[in-house]
């Protein structure tokens, strides 16, 4: 998989896709969505879907595609490898969110939790497919959250499109299984080969699994804490594990928006009762919108 | 004001080392939206230099996992911009010490003058670097127009008009 355009530029979002074999744009389409790395403080999330038409669904089958959790790496590999060879009927988009992208949505002013995330970025690969004229009718997906509400959703965005949500869609439909190993393809490989936006000297690559309870990613977490920023943009800020290394080992920072929330705190009803004494003397507005006061010592 | 700090004013004096002025390198600038509850150098250029982006809206970073959109602020007309730092009573002494003869000759000195213009507890700033602009960061939004520091830096040219001499008619 060429990941050359996400190793340039891997502090956003990348989208990669195979061509649409043009059988996908006369034949009625079964398409499945799937994600690998939602867990993981580390490295980006990979969304990814896989089309072919109905009637080579069979075809799909008798590759033996299974939940990429049960294969082994070499078998993703051959499986994926074995998807390009059948480009004339099976075709493949993915979207790479990067670290960067998660924490900074997850921690933004208004928070962007993980969830609306996923469902948008599966809907925006959905769209994708559509907008390169794939004949999508059915979708299959698995499940983020609660699938009866992540359905409807799905649903009404796609009125025209008959959509199934479920938990472990994975194991149960082909075309989700072949989404599930783009993915994982994907974000092994990524995770792999990240190229660090900061200059880090010596970096160790044995990082575990990047799952937070994994002991080794968290003795890499440790080890690659920088008092003043924190962690590089490979680690998810979001994460509570980052959060609370970064609450022992870093730096306090307040920013200006949890101090707004602070200001904004109700006083007690009996202070309004209370003679404040004299008020202290303001500085005059000028002064006051633009931050400035008179200093007397250094 | 309290008189106490009016005490200190007038005992404790600040000098500027002039040559420091001279030989201050250019230096790029951050003004962060966010207080680092910390006071020493960090590593700038090599963890949030190399993070920056120019976007079609502007530049473009994140610090601790919150994204920062920015714009580069011009330090006004007529003005300079340097990065000064208070000495050290040690390191002032040092100097002082570094630079005399014996103690002898010193004491000696001190007795025939009246008041040194520099003294011990005297305190001194040295700039450290200069800068005709920097970058101003926001969170999530560039700061625009009605940042508080561009209003901040329009402050010496009023002053000056403020108090300029006014002439008699």
């Amino acid at each position: 998989m060429d990941l050359s355009d996400l190793e340039r530029n891997n502090t956003g979002r990348c989208r990669l896709s195979s061509p649409v074999p043009a059988v996908c744009r006369k034949e009625p389409c079964v398409l499945g969505v799937d994600e690998a790395g939602r867990g993981p403080v580390l490295g980006p999330m990979v969304y990814a879907i896989c089309y072919c038409p109905l009637s080579r669904l069979a075809d799909l089958e008798a590759l033996k595609v299974a939940d990429s959790k049960t294969l082994s790496e070499s078998e993703r590999d051959r499986l994926f490898a074995k998807m390009k060879e059948d480009r004339d009927f099976v075709g493949w988009a993915l979207d790479v969110l990067s670290p960067n992208l998660i924490s900074t949505s997850m921690l933004g002013r208004v928070k962007y939790n993980l969830n609306s995330l996923s469902h948008d970025t599966a809907a925006g690969l959905v769209q994708y497919a559509l907008d390169r004229s794939v004949k999508v009718t059915q979708v299959f997906v698995d499940t983020v959250g609660l699938p009866e509400k992540y359905q409807e959703r799905l649903q009404q965005r796609f009125p025209g499109i008959e959509v199934t949500v479920k938990a472990k869609a994975d194991a149960l439909y082909p075309v989700v299984s072949a989404a599930s190993i783009c993915a994982k393809v994907a974000r092994d490989q990524a995770v792999r080969s990240w190229q660090f936006v900061e200059k880090l000297q010596d970096v160790d690559a044995d990082y575990g699994s990047g799952y937070p309870n994994d002991p080794k990613t968290k003795a890499w977490l440790k080890k690659h804490v920088e008092p003043i920023f924190g962690f590089p943009q490979f680690v998810r800020f979001s994460w509570r594990t980052a959060q609370s290394i970064l609450e022992e080992e870093a730096e306090g920072v307040t920013w200006e928006d949890s101090l707004a929330e602070d200001q904004e705190g109700l006083r007690r009803i009996t202070s309004y009762f209370l003679s404040e004494g004299p008020r202290p003397r303001l500085p005059h507005r000028y002064f006051q919108e633009r931050g400035l006061e008179s200093a007397t010592t250094l | 004001m309290e008189s106490g700090d009016e005490e200190a004013t007038e005992k404790h004096r600040i000098h500027l080392r002039p040559a420091t002025l001279r030989d201050a390198a250019p230096v790029t600038l951050h003004l962060l939206p966010c207080e680092i509850l910390a006071n020493r150098p960090a590593p700038v250029g090599r963890f949030f230099t190399p993070a920056i982006r120019q976007r079609p809206a502007g530049l473009e970073v994140s610090f601790r996992g919150r994204l920062l959109r920015g714009e580069k602020v011009m330090v006004p007309r007529g003005l300079a911009g340097y990065v000064m730092v208070m000495d050290e009573k040690a390191e002032v002494l040092e100097r002082k010490y570094a630079s005399r003869g014996s103690k002898n000759d010193d004491e000696k000195e001190q007795q025939e003058r009246p008041e040194p213009m520099e003294r011990d507890f005297d305190r001194f700033l040295r700039a450290t670097a200069s800068f005709a602009s920097f970058h101003l960061w926001g969170l999530e939004t560039v700061p625009g127009p009605d940042a508080k520091v561009r209003g901040a830096l329009t402050w010496p040219s009023l002053a000056a008009a403020i108090h300029a001499q006014v002439p008699e008619d």
